[in-house]
């Protein structure tokens, strides 16, 4: 069980840890800017920064997924329920996005890039999460 | 699932959050389980029986 918040669906220690979890993703997605552009004008930059900042971006990416699984791991058993749902969708639809875009692509679909499904699962993601609290509380629930 | 949560927290006059809070969960997981919508794990189930002082299948009830 998890220490008393009991307003809406996070505890003191959800809530919390939610806040570290953006904040680490906040990190991580400038670090991935970062080394986006460091390696777009790899020409101009000199090879040890670029390295550094596609270690940095990963070493973040992981730190992030780390403070998730903490933020997962210490909600309480409904919000911890409504996520993996909610990740689920996500995957499924992500993964299944992945295979089948390609497919439309080469009917004439517009290119999405190289992120295309991450936004999709994303995307799935937060629709899951938002569906999940309607069925287990009611539409309009926080 | 059926469930006298409403009933024994009003016996108390205690509010969901009132009720969490003794839990340590979120008020809408109260109210989910209250209004049926969602079934509690063994822990959280013996957690309830012991903040109402009842067994549990005197808070819970299957359904027929």
């Amino acid at each position: 069980m998890t220490e008393p918040g009991a307003h809406g669906f996070y505890t003191a220690r959800a809530s919390t840890n939610q806040r570290r979890f953006y904040i680490w993703l906040i990190g991580a997605m400038l670090a991935y800017l970062g080394a986006t552009a460091a390696v777009r004008f790899k020409s101009s930059v000199p090879a040890g920064l670029a390295w550094s900042l596609v270690v940095l971006a990963w070493l973040l990416a992981i730190q992030t997924i780390r403070s998730y699984l903490a933020f997962l791991r210490g909600a309480d058993e409904l919000l911890r329920k409504i996520e993996i749902e909610a990740l689920g969708l996500g995957f499924g639809v992500g993964a299944f996005f992945s295979m089948l875009y390609p497919l439309l692509r080469e009917l004439g679909a517009p290119d999405v890039g190289q992120l295309g499904s991450a936004v999709v699962m994303m995307f799935a993601a937060a629709i899951g999460s938002w569906l999940g609290r309607r069925r287990y509380c009611g539409v309009g629930s926080r | 699932m059926k469930n006298r949560l409403r009933v024994l927290r009003a016996e108390r006059d205690w509010s969901q959050a009132d009720l969490a809070v003794r839990l340590g969960v979120s008020r809408q997981t109260v109210n989910a389980i209250e209004t049926g919508r969602y079934d509690p794990s063994l822990p959280l189930a013996f957690g309830l029986a012991r903040v109402f002082g009842a067994a549990i299948e005197e808070i819970f009830q299957p359904e027929p």
